[in-house]
């Protein structure tokens, strides 16, 4: 990969000396591709300079052990897959946070897709106060990241717990009540038809609302900015045809904004994968704190056999859900 | 409505722009009746309170937990004891707020950080646009290549560099040029260390030491590799694919060249889509707890608020003051971080408010959907 772009600016530039037939089309294409060539310029040269040499690095700190000298020279001993055996086996927590993790993106990325989709179509509709519900929204997106998510969950758990201690009842009656009430729940959907399935996976949606909120702020935006792409004919022309609002969702909204489901469910992996508050990514940084020794070059092995499951997992949701997107062709 | 009137309209008053007719017409119980008793009519109104609810039901958990850290902060020593409190103050006491601004010196940690912020935030603005302008305006040979690597920085996690990124920062040199004017280059072959070791032009035998500056946040930034860098270039450029062609091509026609067009035709336009990219780069770079903690090792405090107000230490006074009454209780402990959490998102909210037009407006017209 990384000798691949390194290549890149030689390849362009024997490209563009090399004799084209038609003359005037040619000097046009060249000095479009060398302005190109100048626009991309800050990022080509941050990757070629510190990028690549940081991915090296990393790459290398995962496959040697390194040990510094008195006079600040590094000395590398190449010890193959040592800290990657070490990662896989001897740290205890990694492959069980690993399969966690997984676990719950399993259950995370349909639940943030479906509600940024069904919060994006609301918020699309007119009605009164919408300006306030989408600052409301889309305060996540600004204010909940970095130091603030850890602060910003715990003092949602503290407020709601406080809530929950606000009644007269005991912690048990309350068990008791919310069990039946779920209860109740389960049995009216099974009796309208619903799969048990279904129910208790948005029982669960419900029950963990705050954390998908919060990670859904940049999926609404993304959503919305597709459903305002629609042109208002087709709806009109539906609703003159008389297809019900369900039928026109199902038809016309959802294949429209298939691009962008395939675009946020990528998002929403890489996010989900990278943020601090993952627990892989948690574990990983632990291990680069602690004090063992080369616990540095293990974190590191950690991180490249955590992008790879990443990268597998991304290419194959991409794979699948792309046979599902559908384009609308401009003519 | 008098029965003389018959099928004819009759005018009543004409005046020059309005005219007033008289005609047969159900009446108004008739009409309510059908407007309203419909099932059509229901169903609307059935979903409007229950969209109504939902929207407020889950507004309610964005806000309930700033309302909780508003409430907690504000409560004073002696609530912390007091078991029947438990959301609302019921001594009130400004003494978390007080403390933050006098012994962690708000004021001058607000500067600090508003300054690293702005300049990321104005550089990864630009370079991005720059990037995802040249990405989307321009055919030539490796532009998939240098998509894919934008692609690629979005994806590797930050987490597994994080060593590397440190010693590259902790030596920084480019192409060996700083080792090699100071005459550390080594290359293993005798004679030529040697000769190398010679040069004495730099006093820098390990590169630039630049971590415990901001340095290496503007290198990152201005490369268009900084947190989340990525996005904001693959935003842009889905932006400008959006822009007409025709637009750049009159301007071409004028004899403007191409950085002129982009300067004076195209940045004018995209506006609200760089306020967007300007607003998350801000808002990120004030709230990022990977690389500045990793960039200061000496003092964390110097350049970022949050990691500074977060820092588990009570200031001093307060300290001694609650825990005498606290005992040090983990609520306490919970508040404190509560009132600094508070105070470090205050201007980024102020801020959304002001821009959240603008913000919504840029990601609505980016035609991400290109």
């Amino acid at each position: 990969m990384t000798e691949q772009v390194k290549l890149n600016p030689q390849t362009s530039a024997a490209a563009g000396k090399a004799p084209v037939k038609k003359k005037k089309i040619a000097s046009l294409d060249r000095r479009k591709a060398r302005a190109g060539w100048i626009f991309v310029l800050p990022f080509v040269i941050g990757f070629v300079l510190v990028y690549i040499p940081i991915i090296y690095e990393a790459l290398s700190y995962s496959f040697f052990n390194y040990s510094y000298l008195e006079n600040g020279a590094v000395v590398k001993e190449f010890v193959g897959f040592t800290h990657y055996s070490t990662a896989l086996f001897a740290e205890a927590d990694f492959v069980q946070t690993l399969l966690t993790g997984l676990g719950e993106m399993a259950f995370d990325i349909p639940a943030i897709l479906i509600f940024s989709l069904f919060i994006a179509v609301i918020l699309n509709q007119k009605m009164a106060g919408r300006a306030v519900f989408r600052a409301i929204f889309f305060l996540p997106v600004v204010v909940s990241t970095g130091m603030m998510e850890s602060i910003l969950s715990s003092s949602y758990s503290a407020g709601s717990e406080a809530m929950e201690l606000g009644g007269a009842e005991s912690a048990t009656e309350k068990l008791a009540s919310s069990l039946a009430l779920e209860q109740l729940l389960m049995s009216v959907f099974e009796s309208l038809g619903f799969g048990v399935g279904l129910v208790e996976y948005i029982v669960q949606m419900v029950a963990e609302i705050a954390s998908i909120v919060n990670r859904s702020g940049v999926q609404i935006l993304i959503f919305l900015a597709s459903l305002q792409s629609i042109s208002p004919a087709i709806y009109e022309s539906c609703q003159i045809d008389g297809a019900t609002s369900w039928e026109t969702f199902w038809k016309i909204t959802f294949p429209m904004v298939t691009p962008m489901i395939l675009v946020n469910g990528v998002y929403t992996i890489i996010d989900s994968f990278t943020t601090d508050s993952n627990s892989v990514m948690r574990v990983i940084g632990e291990t680069y704190g602690s004090s063992t020794k080369g616990a540095p070059h293990v974190s590191a092995a950690m991180g490249w056999m955590y992008f790879l499951v990443v990268m597998l997992i991304v290419g194959l949701i991409a794979a699948i859900m792309s046979a599902f997107v559908f384009y609308q062709r401009r003519d | 409505m008098t029965e003389n009137k018959e099928f004819k309209p009759q005018i009543k008053r004409e005046t020059k722009n309005k005219i007033r007719v008289e005609f047969e017409r159900t009446d108004l119980k008739e009409r309510l009746k059908t407007k309203y008793l419909s099932a059509y009519f229901a169903k609307r109104v059935i979903w409007y309170i229950f969209r109504l609810l939902l929207l407020i039901g889950i507004a309610f958990v964005v806000i309930q937990p700033f309302i909780t850290m508003i409430t907690k902060s504000f409560m004073a020593p002696q609530d912390f004891r007091d078991t029947t409190v438990v959301n609302i103050p019921r001594n009130l006491s400004a003494g978390i707020y007080k403390a933050i601004f006098v012994d962690l010196h708000y004021i001058k940690v607000f500067f600090t950080t508003m300054g690293t912020s702005l300049a990321c935030a104005l550089l990864q603005t630009a370079s991005c646009c720059l990037v995802g302008y040249g990405l989307a305006k321009f055919k030539f040979r490796g532009a998939k290549a240098v998509f894919f690597c934008v692609v690629l920085t979005l994806i590797i996690p930050h987490g597994s560099l994080q060593a590397a990124i440190f010693q590259r920062f902790s030596r920084f040199d480019i192409l060996g040029i700083f080792k090699f004017l100071s005459g550390t280059t080594v290359t293993g072959i005798g004679w030529l260390d040697n000769i190398l070791s010679k040069i004495h032009v730099l006093n820098m035998p390990m590169g630039i030491q630049t971590t415990n500056s901001i340095a290496p946040l503007l290198i990152l930034s201005v490369t268009g590799l900084a947190f989340k860098n990525g996005l904001y270039i693959f935003m842009l450029r889905q932006f400008f694919r959006g822009v007409p062609d025709e637009l750049e091509e009159s301007a071409y026609l004028d004899g403007a060249g191409t950085f002129r067009t982009f300067v004076q035709v195209i940045l004018p336009i995209s506006i609200p889509m760089m306020v967007t990219v300007f607003l998350l780069a801000f808002c990120w770079q004030w709230t990022d707890d990977f690389y500045v903690p990793l960039f200061f090792v000496k003092d964390p405090q110097a350049s970022n608020l949050m990691n500074y107000l977060a820092s588990d230490l009570p200031p001093a006074s307060l300290a001694l003051d609650y825990t005498q009454t606290t005992g040090k209780s983990p609520e306490f402990m919970k508040a404190m971080e509560y009132g600094c959490g508070m105070m470090a998102c205050l201007p980024l909210i102020i801020l959304f408010l002001f821009c959240q037009k603008q913000l919504v407006q840029g990601i609505e017209r980016s035609g991400i959907v290109g």
